[in-house]
């Protein structure tokens, strides 16, 4: 059994299993979701968004990668930092229909009504929860439902260090190594839950260390480097669809900022390092990382990633457009009455 | 005429889940120590449908609650048997939030069908958890169905509407009833969520009840009935609410006691008192009266005679209502 292992697989020097297009893919997709980001904030700070906003900042390659190579009918739970943005985007979902949910509207995904929440059950993807740690009881039904159903459908769930203190995580890794179901238990861990550190809420350094008390084979690798995460979920996927149960995979990231806009920025008693928090952003943003070794791989130059930059940010004000463009979603109360239960059965 | 035979609540139950499970592949069973039967109804099941379809889990309710969701929005139809209703509280967060409220708060897409069972009620002695009858929070949350049959013939009917419904639903029987018997129909058929049924006809006073205290009910008219006509409303469902029902027999009585054996404060007596004040007011020619378990956690020991609705509580409510 493996229980460490692998990492920055993709240093230089050593053969990378990703294609070109892959590569570009991948940056594309990670470009497109730091915008989203950028633009979320924008909308949540003019005042315009309904609900939260957790801010994804450099946190977000483990996202990507964990949604880039999922088919259609791979069902994504995806961790809340961007809300889930980068991961639904690169499994190929319409997230416009999101961000307008995120305004109260009607063109939302959840006809306005959800707040932060989110559903495309034609992709898959079923919800969010605010519920921490709501996803692993899930997780355990689709992992079910593909075996029985015998498909080979993999179960990306992807959460934070935060949600393994919940009791149903325990639950989930178990179940899910007891039956082998095909889960992949994405962790894509930031050393902070809402107000606390690590060190306050774990006995050990790595959370990946509980996988192996339950027989579940473990990979860590570095969050901030986006081609190392996408190199790690090929394996993770290809080694759940092939019917050899779950996997876990740490995801090393970090939080350059709040919990959530407008929050506290502490860590127990004590405010967090700003400086330590701006250097993070200077020398570990994952996109930075990414464009250089594409750079030297000489599959971008600076001119291309301008113009690919302005592209995301058009796309992602195109969003917001969308968004504004339609109307609050104000059904009335009779309306709403006819909506708590789901019509005739089977 | 259809055959019928005599079966027990249980056999009953079970015999739902063999039809439906027959009917449709999608349905599938999940609990702990189902296989064996830790209670009859899902006793001897795996010869015929094999043990992927009923499923003994490790003992993880919320992960077994979760579990059903994430099958149903996979296109399944799970039953979780919670074995007590009382060991559905670990799993809060799946029933309460997640399974009631999800198909709403989502857009109102993805239907949510699955069933919740668990076995309930006061009078054996084993205290609170293995005998609390969770319909008044239930039925606080929109989203979820709630049903509690009286007789086997109810049990069969509403457990196959129940596995039928597009909505999550709790099924709830009393583990008093478990070898209560009665009889029930080869022919399939269904008893429709949300539907009363006049278990005995009066003209004096309405006493609505549900369950196992349908029968103290009817016990209580059957004592009463030189003096006074009782009729005997079984709600069967508590959400839906049979509230046409209920008012057509106010209408004939305007008399009301609500016996249920869950406790008094907020719970489905409270909710119907407050649903006649609002909307049947001039029904009435008596206040409500509730006969209900207090408002203390339901001991274990020999302080049942306090807690249990009894035959004479339910006489003494009915001669207040007729003052």
């Amino acid at each position: 059994m493996q229980t460490t292992a692998v990492a920055a697989a993709s240093k230089r020097g050593k053969a990378s299993p990703l294609t070109d297009e892959q590569k570009i893919l991948l940056f594309r997709n990670l470009m497109l979701a730091m915008a989203l980001d950028r633009m979320m904030m924008r909308v949540i700070r003019a005042g315009r968004m309904v609900g939260f906003y957790h801010e994804g900042g450099i946190a977000l390659a483990p996202g990507v990668a964990a949604g880039t190579f999922l088919r259609k009918e791979d069902i994504l739970w995806p961790h809340y930092r961007a809300h889930g943005l980068a991961h639904m985007l690169a499994k190929g979902i319409d997230v416009k229909l999101y961000v307008a949910e995120h305004m109260g509207r009607e063109a939302g995904c959840c006809k306005g009504r959800s707040s932060f929440h989110f559903s495309f059950p034609q992709d898959h993807v079923f919800g969010l929860s605010g519920n921490i740690g709501a996803n692993f009881p899930m997780v355990v039904g689709y992992g079910f439902a593909a075996k029985y159903k015998k498909t080979d459908q993999v179960v990306m769930n992807c959460s934070g260090d935060g949600s393994y203190g919940e009791g149903r995580a325990h639950e989930a890794l178990l179940i899910s190594a007891l039956w082998k179901l095909p889960v992949v238990f994405w962790l894509e861990n930031n050393g902070m839950a809402q107000h606390s550190g690590e060190q306050d809420l774990f006995p050990g350094k790595e959370i990946s260390v509980l996988a192996a008390g339950y027989g579940i084979p473990a990979m860590k690798v570095d969050g901030q480097d986006l081609f190392a995460c996408a190199e790690t979920a090929l394996a993770a996927i290809a080694h759940t669809r092939s019917g050899k149960g779950p996997i876990f995979i740490e995801c090393r990231t970090l939080r350059a900022q709040e919990h959530s806009v407008g929050n506290l920025n502490n860590e127990g008693p004590v405010k967090r390092d700003q400086k330590l928090m701006d250097e993070w952003k200077a020398t570990r943003d994952p996109l930075k990382i990414a464009a250089a070794r594409l750079i030297e791989e000489g599959l971008l130059t600076e001119t291309v990633f301008t113009e690919w930059q302005a592209e995301a940010d058009k796309q992602a004000d195109a969003m917001d457009e969308f968004s504004e463009a339609s109307p609050k979603a104000m059904p009335s109360v009779e309306e709403l009455y006819t909506q708590v239960y789901a019509g005739k059965g089977n | 005429m259809t055959d019928t035979r005599e079966l027990t609540l249980c056999e009953a139950i079970r015999e739902a889940y063999i039809d439906e499970m027959r009917r449709d592949e999608r349905v599938f069973m999940m609990g702990v120590s189902i296989q064996a039967g830790s209670f009859p109804h899902t006793k001897d099941l795996t010869p015929e449908f094999g043990t992927h379809r009923v499923v003994d889990t490790p003992l993880a309710e919320p992960a077994i609650a979760g579990a059903a969701i994430g099958a149903a929005q996979e296109g399944l139809r799970p039953i979780v048997d919670f074995m007590y209703a009382g060991f559905s509280y670990y799993a809060g967060s799946e029933v309460f939030m997640q399974a009631s409220q999800y198909y709403f708060l989502h857009g109102s897409q993805l239907p949510l069908p699955l069933v919740f069972v668990g076995t309930c009620g006061v009078g054996r002695r084993v205290a609170n958890e293995h005998s609390t009858l969770p319909y008044g929070a239930l039925i606080h949350h929109p989203g979820i169905k709630v049903c509690m049959p009286s007789t086997p013939y109810d049990a069969k009917g509403l457990m196959k509407a129940a596995i039928r419904e597009n909505n999550p639903v709790f099924f709830l029987w009393h583990t008093s009833m478990m070898s209560f018997k009665g009889h029930v129909p080869t022919d399939d058929y269904v008893v429709p969520l949300g539907k009363a049924d006049v278990k005995r006809e009066g003209t004096d006073v309405t006493v609505l009840t549900a369950g196992m205290q349908v029968h103290t009910a009817l016990k209580t008219a059957e004592k009463l009935k030189d003096e006074i006509s009782i009729e005997v409303i079984d709600a069967r469902s508590f959400e839906p609410f049979d509230r046409d029902a209920l008012f057509k027999s106010l209408e004939k009585t305007t008399r009301l006691v609500i016996v249920d054996e869950d406790f008094e404060r907020a719970g489905f007596s409270a909710e119907i008192s407050a649903q006649v004040m609002e909307h049947g007011y001039d029904l009435l020619d008596a206040p409500v009266k509730r006969v209900c378990h207090p408002n203390f956690p339901i001991p274990g020991g020999y302080m049942d005679v306090y807690t249990m609705p009894t035959v004479e509580k339910v006489e003494s409510a009915i001669r207040d209502v007729c003052r």
